[in-house]
């Protein structure tokens, strides 16, 4: 008989959960609630005796502050709202509640025994009805993806005696079994792919038939009592031939066409192209680059003594289904790559970029979450996995539009450290030797995200998991990273990976390549429940787990060290040299393949890419007469939503743990203004940094892709630079987002423009980067970023985000103390301005402002940049410069204002002086988004040698630091086209988000 | 330097702050070693080898049932015994965000009401006001004359604060206890140094009489949320690169001391140790 125990804070202290529910009722829906407050439910499915149950109270009630008992509490409430886990979703507090109980009572529980938390929320309002009460529940406390809820009046309640005892408990009662698949025919083998969700493509399917036909294969599976293939061989070709593992897209034929020219140009592999190619070219040249392309994150010279790695992901359609879930599950995912490279990094920092839908979207469109909760989930997700991770998120960005409602981008990097050398070896290298132990470390495995999203489908009953949307485990997975470091130290460890995508078979499969074979002993595994198939235990998604190779001498090191840090490890199976990936279950044989079969001949994947320029799509520059009223113009642009302040999300993140912060996300003298960049010592006893910024310019790709992948790289390199980055050893990590580019005439008939961008993208990557002379670390991309939505007539709508790719941009600060930040320092400094602006509006916040796209997108001249990166970089490292700040999204109008409102001082500036290509309109001088420039601050005594440094480049005084804190703008004519006071500027920003918290 | 005094860092269980509260020992003199929770459970190390014990930040097992609240309940029952040991025969205990909330949920903070075992609890940290995690530079006001040897010749000082769950609460009667006793070390505080009078974000999280931090009646053992090992170079403070151009021009060393507001806390407890007779 479960124990359910209810705890809440005693009735005369306030409820800070239950006011943010309260704020949000209100702000969200309109709801007004009096008061709302939270019961914390712990239900135990397991026999306690009442002593028992009155330890366990005692442990989870402070005496202090809380009541509890076991059975519901009397708070008032007029609706009352519980919300609990559907089964098999991931109940951390669960958990850990588990573990406590188990230790405290000295009891074992046993299988089908568990432990569950919920929350019961205690409405009190006038006038509450059952459709408002459940839209709270709906909208604001619970997603029907993972949770389940009850709604009961107190009249409902009082005639029910409460809610009643929920046990979200798996239960299957399926007997594992490994099922063949029949190979008769293509057709065949295509019609179970389609029933069983395996998404193999149809192309694949005839090399996929081929081998299992050839008689030498056939005789050797007869000799492991195997036939046909079976379900988890076509399990793990799916999984190592999917999109996400494979990069078909990237790998493709690609023939583009200029439809303007006719020119056609055929590139095969956007990857070896432009990627690949390039940065080996690069390694060759920087000694600081030492390990690319093949390990889970890159590797660089930090110091004599360590390196850092760095990688990027993005977990974009799990975040579109469960935000919460699916963030946490994106930057907890993205922390175990560097663990996972070479023999294991130690984490360091995070970084993230998120776009959404805007905040405040009330159109037609209805998407599974509305833009203002999903991105309250993906932060909360990002805050929670993050800052339990124990690792500093030191940098991030949020861009709006409409385009991320069809599915939302959540980009998460990791930055890791490791030692040069693990007991004299090389820590960035690993590899598995036949004899080594398979050893799975951390999580256990359940349904989780097997097959990803499609299983959102399937339908829920009362008892089966609902474990396709995850939600990650910081806990478990801080104990194992931390356990890893001592085995990785102690010389333990010759191989590890991580289980993210593919799970077991992915790491088990790729670290097996390296010794020549595996024997994988599936029923080993360690499960969360009864009843998993073998092929869903091999493929399954389940988090923090790494897969290990462990010498056999080092074997009992290994465990004992596990065992300290309460971290579970099982030896799962071992390497060989048979040249086959081998699994067996109790002793039978299930799969039997040749390893290399999966480096065999599969047909590349073809687009057909067709350019049209922006011309010839009809696009051109407004008909735009100069404003007048700039005060109100340059406040108005500062909140713009993709402009303002987005202080909320930064103070969440806990930015400053390890205790190597630098340059903090937020600078100045309110520490309320956005660094350039974030920089942060890896390694306390060094007075060594790693610099690191993120760009995105999505908006670009709506006129000419290339440019705004070059002009991203821009934003990023100079972010950089601007805190004190040497230019000329940056390292970058590309993420690229993008809507589907495979043609079809119904279903994706605009397929070969978005393939066309995808080609130009890349090669303006290729352009910068060896024009900026930066290696690719690491980089990764995510094809099919388009949703189904409906509309206001039941009509469903295709909504496809713009081409996205966000670049981050690394360097190391050879010495911390030379940093600068953007905010000005002292009254009397001259105001300067790096680089030329242009007439390069088109995509710019000021056209979107004014209802316009244009067609005279920014473009970055790289020669002409380079000379200013090495003047900045120079100037910087000879403490000339007082507050360096790139010109960005907004152009010099909102970055001068920015830079004001850093050091809350004011400024006197002239547009004649600024440096142009050709004479400009004020508001083009304020709003152009030209890419290349600096505004800085040079105190009168450091003018003469600033001067000089920068002889050669375009670099003009336009103004003075004033202490006054208004800022006043002189327009070309010689009239003063602004003056506002800096505090009403920093109030305009804040404006869209500034009462968030 | 010396390595006379011991310290003790604890980590595993989801503490994430070891390494640069190791750190911060090992720059203020002390014979640092990281000992996994376990470790101590275990009796695989004893605290009778140590003179100062550190709890620091994190998240102990992921901290979902009330912070600090599961690892206040390991210690006591594994170690409860050894702690009061101890702390009876002269170590230091200082408890920081994560390790503050231990403390307190073991009842060695404010340590002023008996309980079966020790002390009971009597004070608490809960959810902050706003209803959220903040990462935050706060200023903080030391108590004169307060028995704490961590804050001894402290007045102000600076320091980040990064919870969720930090507002101090307790009822009047132990408020009033604390208050005669000069047990709460820190308050938050404006940048003049005058209480924040519950004031936000000056005070972070709704601290009751804006307490940030307060020692056992012996001193002894110290609890904070602010976290001084993240103020132990002078790059972690957030004004560092305007401090920095101001002293240049004004012919100003900078840093004008090696010494962080973290730093001097923490070498406050080692240096006090280190004074004949304590070792």
């Amino acid at each position: 008989m479960p124990h359910q125990l209810e705890i809440t804070l005693k009735p005369d202290l306030p409820d800070a959960e239950g006011e943010t529910v309260k704020k949000r009722a209100s702000d969200y829906l309109g709801t007004t609630l009096e008061q709302v407050r939270v019961i914390h439910v712990l239900t135990i499915d397991a026999d306690l005796t009442p002593a028992q149950c009155e330890q366990v109270q005692r442990i989870f009630t402070n005496p202090v502050t809380q009541i509890s008992a076991f059975s519901p509490l009397p708070v008032d409430f007029d609706w009352t709202i519980w919300v609990g886990f559907r089964p098999g979703v991931k109940d951390n507090p669960g958990d850990t509640a588990r573990e406590t109980i188990s230790e405290a009572l000295g009891i074992a529980f046993k299988p089908g025994q568990g432990i569950y938390t919920s929350r019961r929320y205690c409405l009190q309002a006038h006038g509450l009805d059952v459709e408002a009460t459940d839209r709270i529940a709906a909208e604001l406390l619970a997603n029907d993806t993972i949770e389940q809820w009850k709604v009961l009046s107190i009249s409902q309640w009082r005639g029910k005696g409460g809610i009643g005892v929920i046990v979200p408990k798996v239960q299957l009662d399926h007997t594992p079994t490994a099922a063949t698949i029949p190979i008769e025919s293509d057709a065949a083998l295509l019609a179970v792919s389609r029933e069983r969700n395996l998404a193999l493509n149809p192309n694949d399917v005839p090399t996929i038939r081929d081998y299992f036909l050839r008689e030498a294969v056939q005789a050797e599976r007869r000799t492991a009592g195997l036939a046909e293939p079976t379900d988890i061989e076509l399990e793990y070709i799916s999984q190592v031939r999917s999109d996400h593992c494979n990069h078909n897209t990237f790998g493709g034929y690609f023939r583009y066409r200029d439809l303007e020219t006719g020119d056609v140009q055929e590139i095969d592999s956007l990857f070896a192209t432009c990627i690949k190619n390039p940065t080996l070219a690069l390694q060759q040249q920087k000694s600081w680059v030492v390990s690319v392309l093949w390990d889970n994150a890159g590797a660089a010279r930090f110091d004599d003594d360590h390196c850092y790695v760095i990688t990027g992901e993005t977990h974009n359609s799990p975040s579109n289904m469960e935000a919460y879930g699916g963030a946490m599950t994106g930057i907890v995912g993205v922390y175990r790559d560097p663990m996972g490279t070479g023999k294991g990094a130690r984490l360091v920092m995070g970084g993230y970029g998120f776009c959404a839908g805007y905040r405040d979207y009330d159109g037609d469109l209805k998407p599974k979450l509305h833009p203002r909760r999903l991105l309250d989930g993906v932060i909360e997700g990002v805050k929670d996995g993050g800052n339990k991770s124990g690792i500093p998120t030191t940098f991030g960005q949020v861009y709006f539009d409409d385009g991320y409602m069809g599915k939302c981008l959540v980009f998460v990097t990791a930055i890791g450290i490791m030692p040069v050398l693990v007991q004299g070896e090389p820590a960035h290298e690993k590899r598995t030797s036949p004899g080594d132990r398979i050893v799975m470390c951390g999580g256990r495995v359940g349904k989780d995200g097997i097959h990803g999203v499609t299983a959102s489908s399937e339908v829920y009953s009362d008892t089966t998991p609902a474990g396709h949307v995850q939600i990650g485990d910081p806990y478990t997975q801080k104990k194992m990273h931390d356990f890893l470091l001592c085995a990785r130290d102690e010389g333990l460890i010759r191989f590890i990976t991580d289980n993210g995508g593919g799970g077991l078979s992915s790491s088990v499969g790729e670290s097996a390549v390296f010794a020549g074979g595996c024997e994988v002993w599936l029923e080993k595994v360690p499960l969360k429940y009864e009843g998993l198939d073998q092929w869903e235990i091999w493929v399954s998604e389940s988090q923090e787990r790494m897969t290990v190779a462990v010498a056999p001498e080092h074997i009992d090191r290994f465990f004992a060290l596990s065992a300290d840090h309460a971290v579970e490890s099982t030896v799962i199976g071992h390497y060989t040299d048979s040249g086959k990936l081998h699994i067996m279950y109790d002793g039978r044989t299930c799969a039997y393949i040749d390893l290399d079969f999966m480096q065999s001949d599969f047909p590349q994947w073809q687009f057909e890419a067709e350019w049209t320029p922006p011309a010839l799509r009809g696009l051109c520059e407004p008909v735009l007469n100069s404003p007048r009223n700039y005060n109100r113009l340059l406040c108005d642009m500062l909140a713009r939503p993709n402009i303002g302040s987005r202080e909320w999300i930064v103070r969440q993140y806990d930015h400053e743990v390890q205790g190597g912060s630098v340059i903090k996300p937020l600078v100045g003298k309110d520490r309320d203004v956005a660094s350039d960049a974030a920089v942060t010592r890896p390694v306390l006893a060094s007075e060594r940094a790693i610099a690191f910024s993120q760009a995105l310019l999505p908006a670009y790709s709506q006129i000419d892709a290339y440019h705004m992948a070059t002009c991203t790289i821009d934003e990023a390199v100079r972010r950089v630079i601007a805190v004190g980055a040497p230019w000329d050893a940056i390292g970058g990590v590309d993420n690229f987002c993008w809507p589907n580019i495979q043609y079809d005439p119904v279903t994706n008939p605009d397929g070969r423009f978005k393939a066309a961008q995808l080609v130009r993208s890349c090669l303006a990557l290729r352009d910068a980067c060896e024009a900026f002379g930066i290696p690719l670390l690491s980089g990764k991309d995510s094809m099919y970023v388009d949703g189904h939505l409906a509309g206001r007539y039941e009509e469903t709508r295709k909504v496809s985000a713009l081409p996205t790719m966000q670049f981050s941009a690394t360097a190391v600060v050879p010495d911390v103390s030379r940093c600068v930040t953007m905010d000005v320092k002292a009254p009397g400094d001259f105001v300067y301005i790096v680089g030329v602006t242009a007439d390069e509006l088109g995509a710019s916040e000021y056209y979107a402002h004014l209802g316009f796209i244009g067609q005279n997108v920014p473009q970055v001249n790289m020669a002409v940049c380079r000379k200013q990166y090495a003047a900045v970089s120079a100037a910087i490292a000879q403490q000339c410069l007082a507050s360096t700040h790139g010109i960005y999204r907004g152009g010099l109008g909102i970055h001068i204002a920015l830079v004001a409102m850093g050091g809350m001082l004011g400024m006197t500036i002239d547009l004649a002086n600024v440096p142009c290509a050709e004479a400009l309109s004020d508001d083009r001088l304020l709003f152009s988004e030209s890419p290349g420039r600096f505004i800085v601050t040079i105190a009168p005594n450091d003018r003469q040698e600033a001067e000089a440094l920068f002889d050669g480049c375009a670099f003009a005084c336009v103004g003075m630091v004033t202490d006054e804190p208004v800022l006043r703008i002189t327009g070309g004519n010689g009239g003063r086209i602004v003056e506002t006071g800096v505090d009403e500027l920093k109030q305009a920003w804040k404006r869209p988000f500034g009462d968030l918290i | 330097m010396s390595s006379d005094v011991k310290a003790l860092v604890l980590t595993g269980y989801g503490l994430n702050c070891d390494n640069e509260t190791a750190h911060a020992f090992a720059l203020a003199g002390a014979n640092v070693q990281r000992v996994h929770i376990n470790a101590l459970l275990s009796k695989k190390v004893t605290l009778d080898d140590f003179q100062i014990m550190a709890f620091v930040g994190g998240f102990s097992w992921g901290d979902d049932h009330g912070a600090g609240v599961i690892q206040a309940h390991r210690m006591q029952s594994g170690i409860g015994d050894d702690l009061a040991r101890f702390v009876g025969r002269g170590g230091l205990v200082i408890g920081i965000c994560n390790g503050f909330q231990t403390l307190v949920n073991m009842g060695m903070l404010p340590g002023i009401t008996a309980g079966e075992s020790g002390s009971a609890r009597s004070v608490a940290l809960i959810a902050n006001d706003c209803g959220n995690f903040r990462d935050d530079w706060v200023n903080l006001v030391a108590e004169e004359s307060c028995p704490c040897v961590f804050t001894r010749g402290m007045t102000t000082m600076a320091l980040p604060v990064r919870h969720g769950e930090g507002k101090f609460y307790c009822e009047a009667p132990v408020l009033e206890t604390l208050r005669a006793g000069r047990q709460i070390v820190l308050r938050y505080a404006d940048e003049n140094g005058n209480p924040a009078n519950g004031r936000f974000p000056d005070n972070p999280n709704g601290s009751i009489d804006d307490v940030a931090g307060i020692c056992d009646p012996t001193g002894r053992v110290f609890g904070l949320m602010p976290h001084p090992e993240a103020y132990i170079h002078f790059t972690n403070h957030p004004d560092w690169t305007r401090q920095k151009v101001l002293a240049r021009r004004a012919g100003r060393p900078f840093p004008d001391s090696p010494v962080t507001d973290g730093l001097q806390l923490i070498k406050n407890g080692v240096d006090f140790l280190r004074q004949a007779g304590r070792i």
